[in-house]
């Protein structure tokens, strides 16, 4: 469900355990509830990852499709984002009900990767002016519970891992026309770096101090909550205050220190974890939905 | 014929099956927790997630509650990068909408809708990857759903999309036999019963062969059925060793 | 894609004569004076002109000018929800929109709202959100309706203070104004309420990257909050306390146009 009612006692007991440094489900503040992260589970596209993080799970597909580079940027590739709010996750995002939630998740994903150094995008153009990769990553929410930002940035950052870009080459007939060869060999790929690749680390405020990965009740109890994209050496790519309440300056560089710190510990793990399916090949054991 | 031989003179089809022969199924139930059903179930290449909603009360207009029995709400979606050119929506689209429907019919015939009054179902599909049968796949999905939903049924509902070739019907097809210009035939079954549910074709074919090929997708729906009574049985089984 | 069937849309594939230009765009010096002569890695914003009281068929509706910059914001309401549906009946909505004339940029835009404005629109509704007392107007909607003439630079920052002064003089009660300010890192030094080819014109040096504040002055409290680019924890924070000042500076210009507008509205009694 995307919101949850709390009642006034449940608030209360919320927010004195958070106070507590402890939350309903024995988590401390800056802890994250069970992630679940595997690759490669669409076979129709380049590149795909399902995350789960308590009940909220994400599936995130890339496929690469070749198309003209943007007039102002002749020599670069790009990436487009869409947020499918299914009906799957909830009952409220039926028809065109999810639009709204899935246009503010990918415009916040265009801003996160909107520098030079998330993604090579100089190394996804084919052809400058003609051609380049245009790598389209659509992020399908199956379930949510909350901290949809972190879930969502840990399932593109693994499904970017995982994708590979067949090789091509231009070639020049006869008469000077240039024309895309695709590689005979469907193994000949190009990977890429995931490594400045930000993850997104959403901060709840509640009471008088902030939570990581909050549940939908905490979040309840929250006015307002910032989430930062932080890369593997702490560069922050993206912030944002979400929701209707107002932070005071100083809680904001509280938040904005602790999301830093416990982003930049985001990365290790996962890059340790995706390496290691990566190299069990095709011995690794697909779970999938069926596990 | 678009060059490709669906069924070689040995009789083998194109991804090896014989002409009868169902892609290997895989279920499993109660994949969600926050939903009241769900299933996640795949046939080959093609899978589908199932999430089921309800009874609830009416949403949105109430004029619609029916003061019999219970209106079922389908919404058949695939995601943008199922199939192999990427989609710009998931749902929405005439042929989603028709899916939809049909789906919806499909399971009117089967839920017993007269016990839950003034009250709606909600089942909600969504094919993560597409490889032919998208329909059948989605009716079986949703079946196990409704299941692990808890909902009553007269049967489960089984469905299979059969093709005509070489006067040969092939069960299941693949998406390669499904655009290589077979006459296909998807078919809705309540097995016990041997009810048709919903039966839809939208291709040439004799008239003399509708009746074999009906057979033939009958047969392959009670296959189905089987596996889906096998997966059925031992998420109960594992659900009640772990009560212990 | 929504289609506009009202209007006679240009050549679907159209450029803009600027792409085809060969010289060497000019990209802004990264130290000294600014081209517009305001002073780098200073709070130094444009001077504004602001006046309330433009749009007479709206409750209220302020003008804004900073530099080039136009922006237009009126205030409808507060008015019957449209919305019944909805559960939260005890507290009013608000509704924000926030569009581009499609003049207003060098590029000629649409008149469809495509979805950067509605990112626009949502940080606009969440930074004014907090700033109203909208229990105070139970079942009812307040729209914000914000047209940007001409984008020069700092848009979403101006949109948040002329949408504040235009719902203060719709007479909506408010804990406190908002107001906006954004600065563009460039590598190690910034400048406050960049304009258009500052904000678009990026210097080949890494970290940099923009940053609007949307802020109550009087409560001290941030109400918007949003980044892009690439930037360093400790210049992220310093570009918020930057911002803050900013509106600080702001701040008297806005209250003064505020009093005029009330002043206008209710002239004093002539003396007897």
């Amino acid at each position: 469900m995307a919101t949850v009612k709390v009642s006034e006692a449940e608030k209360v007991y919320i927010l004195h355990g958070i106070r507590d440094d402890l939350r309903v489900d024995g988590r401390s503040c800056e802890d994250y509830r069970h992630m679940e992260v595997e690759t490669d589970v669409v076979s129709n596209t380049d590149g795909s990852a399902r995350v789960s993080l308590g009940h909220t799970a994400v599936l995130v597909g890339i496929k690469a499709e070749i198309g003209k580079p943007r007039p102002l940027v002749p020599d670069e590739g790009y990436l487009e984002f869409f947020v499918d709010c299914s009906a799957n996750a909830t009952p409220e995002f039926e028809g065109r009900g999810g639009e709204e939630l899935g246009i503010e998740l990918s415009n916040t994903l265009y801003r996160v990767f909107n520098n030079k150094n998330s993604i090579d995008l100089k190394g996804l153009c084919i052809s400058a002016g003609e051609h380049c990769w245009v790598l389209y990553v659509d992020v399908l929410l199956l379930q949510c519970d909350g901290n949809l930002y972190d879930a969502i940035s840990v399932a593109i950052k693994a499904a970017l891992f995982n994708t590979k870009i067949p090789r091509v080459h231009m070639s020049s007939d006869d008469e000077g026309g240039k024309e895309v060869e695709l590689s005979d060999d469907p193994f000949d790929c190009v990977r890429l770096s995931v490594e400045n690749v930000p993850c997104i680390v959403t901060l709840c405020k509640v009471g008088h101090r902030h939570v990581v990965d909050a549940t939908l009740q905490e979040k309840a109890c929250s006015v307002a909550s910032l989430i930062i994209a932080v890369t593997h050496r702490g560069t922050v790519t993206c912030v944002k205050k979400v929701g209707g309440g107002s932070l005071d300056p100083e809680s904001i560089f509280e938040m904005t220190e602790a999301g830093k710190r416990v982003g930049k510990a985001l990365h290790a793990p996962l890059m340790k974890l995706l390496q290691q399916e990566e190299s069990l090949g095709k011995k690794r054991e697909k779970v999938g939905f069926l596990g | 014929m678009a060059g490709l031989e669906l069924l070689s003179d040995q009789g083998y089809r194109l991804d090896g099956r014989k002409a009868t022969e169902l892609r290997k199924v895989q279920a499993r139930m109660g994949v969600f927790a926050q939903a009241d059903g769900s299933a996640y179930l795949e046939q080959g290449n093609t899978k589908a997630l199932a999430v089921v909603y309800g009874p609830h009360e009416i949403r949105g207009a109430r004029s619609r509650a029916l003061h019999d029995r219970a209106i079922i709400n389908c919404q058949y979606s695939m995601a943008t990068f199922s199939t192999a050119e990427r989609k710009r929506r998931p749902h929405g689209d005439r042929k989603s909408t028709e899916m939809s429907l049909h789906l919806k019919q499909t399971f009117e015939a089967a839920v017993l809708t007269q016990l839950y009054p003034r009250s709606q179902i909600d089942i909600y599909v969504k094919i993560l990857q597409s490889d032919g049968g998208n329909y059948s796949v989605c009716v079986n999905a949703a079946t196990l759903a409704v299941i692990d939903a808890g909902i009553p049924m007269r049967d489960y509902v089984c469905a299979c999309t059969v093709g005509f070739v070489d006067e040969t019907s092939l069960a299941d097809l693949c998406y390669a036999e499904e655009s290589g210009g077979v006459s296909s035939l998807a078919l809705a079954l309540l097995p016990r019963g041997g009810q048709i549910a919903l039966v839809q074709m939208d291709a040439r074919l004799h008239q003399d062969h509708l009746d074999t090929l009906i057979e033939a997708a009958m047969t392959a729906c009670k296959g189905v059925s089987k596996v889906l009574d096998q997966v059925v049985r031992q998420h109960l089984q594992e659900g009640s060793t772990l009560r212990e | 894609m929504p289609t506009d069937t009202k209007r006679v849309r240009g050549p679907e594939v159209s450029q803009s004569p600027s792409l085809f230009d060969c010289r060497p765009s000019v990209v802004p010096p990264s130290h000294g004076a600014r081209a517009d002569g305001r002073q780098r890695d200073q709070v130094d914003v444009r001077p504004v002109f602001v006046r309330c009281g433009l749009v007479s068929q709206a409750k209220g509706s302020a003008y804004i000018e900073a530099g080039d910059t136009k922006l237009l914001c009126s205030v409808y309401g507060p008015r019957e929800t449209e919305r019944k549906d909805e559960t939260d009946m005890k507290c009013g909505r608000l509704t924000t929109d926030m569009r581009f004339a499609p003049f207003s940029c060098p590029e000629r835009g649409s008149w469809i709202q495509g979805s950067q404005d509605k990112n626009f629109s949502l940080m606009l509704q969440e930074s004014l959100q907090p700033a109203l007392c909208l229990h105070k107007y139970p079942r009812s909607q307040i729209e914000v309706n914000v047209m940007v003439l001409e984008n020069s630079g700092s848009v979403q920052a101006h949109a948040i203070t002329c949408a504040s002064l235009a719902l203060a003089d719709a007479g909506i009660e408010m804990y406190d104004l908002v107001l906006g300010c954004s600065i563009r890192q460039d590598g190690s030094s910034y400048v406050v309420d960049p304009t258009y080819s500052e904000e678009s014109n990026w210097s080949s040096s890494e970290h940099q990257g923009g940053l609007t504040v949307a802020f109550l002055p009087s409560l001290n409290q941030v109400s918007g909050l949003q980044s892009d680019g690439e930037m360093a924890e400790e210049t992220l924070t310093a570009g918020i306390r930057t911002c803050i000042e900013g509106c600080y500076k702001l701040y008297p210009v806005i209250q003064q146009a505020l009093v005029k507008a009330v002043r206008r509205a209710q002239p004093p009694p002539p003396e007897s």
